[in-house]
């Protein structure tokens, strides 16, 4: 037996794929997975929600919102505001909804519309609006997500996607991908509920006062964080549209449907 | 602007960064090992036990190499996406075979320096240095030991 | 190419042996996989996945060491060893070498 020196072939023990098309590869796959779990995921809600029936609704979730502590209507803007919101739902002919308003302690004006039937407002929200038109606009804009059920929405999508990602993908170093492909894919959904709202919101108004003056009022306030980034990138991240973009679809709506947008605004009650 | 572009534009100049970096020294390290490779040809190095008959072995000692090699951020991340999906993982093959090629190469040119004139019974370990944060989940590098004993020839 | 993971191929004589090939490859299992193993961890048994995973990867590692061989002329490879060892939580690399050699 002898021995006879031989160098083995190049490259036998590597793939013979470049880092770069592997990665491109991996992550366009990745992408697409993530974006086709999300939109599956919003299918099965969409289906579900069907189901459920808003007095089972008030059912289970109002026991648990409708307890507000500090709640005492020493406010006079709160009855009037719930006035208000009475005479909104008046207009909503199918409303299948006992709704509440509550008042939250918070500084910064917001509004939520929580399963159950309670819109709450911040009081940040009443010492800012300058007149029950931009009020209606606010309160008109929740109802619509009460009419798209989109508050069942946000609550079913955010548990079956969060659910699934972390089962299939959790603890691995990629995770921030499928992450940042989920948040831009939801955007894009809670966008057109937003708008949609929006079209409700005005249309309430309209029925209310025949005039659309002053809805956009709130919206012209609102701290634009977005000032300095006027690229669609970072504004499509947030899930609220940009103000401008938003006031723009109001006044086209108002304009397609030729309401009035001038008129008398009817201040609130101090 | 600027937040948006410097919460994507990081990790992806990092990324490119380090991909450009691995590869040169990636480049640079096989170059030496082939030059190394082809200068210690002549020295037999093998894995069974008995040596053959025709040779006259009047020492022997074990020797070892071995090398503690560290994967970049690039390849990391590679083989982050590629356990999603399965299959090969290729940006570690490269390394791994560097690694193993290097401690080879370390045995031999100890045994050579030593004054032994071929490696018997030659084994491969590989084991994987866990990193101490993230709870031993990552990893620090790879280690690969070579080692085997090395005999010397009657003259 | 005959492989052997002895020292000699029993009724053949090695006539020249040219040193150690290695064949290696690095797998990583995927979430279906891992998912079916969780499962799995609760009642017990065989994981079915993992094994076909591993043979299929080994498999592949011993094809490359005999390309190897088969590249500096060698028709056969003794002493085969297998090592497998993990190289990320989720990814193992599995490893075979032997001596090159040709017998007739």
């Amino acid at each position: 037996m002898e021995y006879r020196p031989r160098t083995p072939r190049e490259g036998v023990n590597v793939s013979a794929v470049h880092p770069l098309s592997e990665l491109v590869t991996l992550v366009l796959g990745i992408s697409l997975a993530v974006v086709v779990l999300v939109v599956a995921a919003f299918i099965v809600i969409e289906v579900v929600i069907r189901w459920v029936p808003p007095s089972f609704e008030s059912r289970v979730f109002g026991s648990l919102w409708s307890a507000d502590p500090g709640s005492e209507p020493e406010d006079p803007r709160q009855g009037a505001a719930a006035a208000l919101l009475g005479r909104l739902e008046s207009h909503w002919e199918e409303n299948p909804y006992q709704l509440r308003l509550a008042i939250m302690e918070e500084e910064s004006p917001n509004a939520f519309a929580v399963p159950g039937g309670t819109i709450y407002l911040t009081r940040g929200l009443l010492d800012s609006v300058e007149s029950e038109n931009e009020l209606a606009f606010v309160l008109g804009h929740e109802l619509g997500h009460f009419r798209n059920r989109d508050h069942l929405r946000g609550l079913g999508r955010g548990l079956i996607v969060s659910l699934t990602l972390s089962a299939l993908v959790g603890g691995s170093a990629a995770e921030s991908l499928p992450q940042v492909v989920t948040a831009l894919t939801e955007s894009g959904f809670a966008r057109e509920q937003e708008d949609d709202a929006d079209a409700f919101g005005i249309a309430l108004v309209q029925a209310e006062y025949g005039h659309v003056a002053g809805a956009d009022g709130f919206f012209k306030r609102l701290p634009d964080a977005n000032a300095d980034i006027a690229d669609e990138f970072a504004s499509y991240l947030a899930t609220h549209p940009v103000s401008e973009a938003r006031i723009e679809n109001l006044w086209s709506l108002a304009a397609e449907n030729r309401w009035r947008v001038t008129g008398e605004l009817t201040p609130l009650p101090r | 602007m600027t937040e948006a572009a410097i919460k994507l534009g990081f990790p992806l100049l990092l990324l490119f960064g380090t991909y450009l970096i691995g590869s040169a020294v990636e480049k640079a390290h096989y170059r030496e090992i082939r030059i190394r490779e082809s200068r210690s040809r002549r020295f037999p190095t093998v894995n069974f036990r008995t040596p053959p008959k025709s040779w006259q072995i009047v020492g022997a000692e074990m020797v070892a190499g071995n090398v503690v090699i560290s994967i970049d951020y690039f390849k990391r991340f590679i083989a982050g996406l590629r356990m999603i999906f399965g299959g090969r993982v290729a940006s570690y093959e490269s390394l791994l075979d560097r690694a193993r090629r290097e401690a080879i190469l370390r045995m031999k040119e100890t045994a050579f320096e030593r004054g032994y004139n071929a490696v018997i019974n030659v084994r491969i370990e590989t084991s994987r240095l866990a990193s101490s944060n993230r709870k031993g989940e990552g990893t620090a590098g790879v280690e690969i030991l070579a080692f085997g004993t090395a005999v010397k020839f009657a003259k | 190419m005959i492989l052997s993971n002895t020292e000699e191929i029993p009724g053949q004589t090695i006539r020249e042996f040219y040193g150690v090939v290695t064949g290696s490859t690095v797998r990583a299992k995927h979430i279906g996989r891992d998912f079916m193993a969780s499962l799995k961890n609760l009642v017990g048994g065989e994981l079915k996945g993992y094994t076909e995973l591993l043979q299929e990867a080994r498999q592949e590692a011993l094809e490359r060491m005999s390309e190897q061989a088969r590249s500096i002329g060698a028709n056969a490879v003794v002493n085969v060893r297998f090592s497998t060892s993990s190289v990320a939580q989720g990814a193992a690399e599995l490893f075979a070498y032997g001596t090159a050699v040709k017998v007739d």
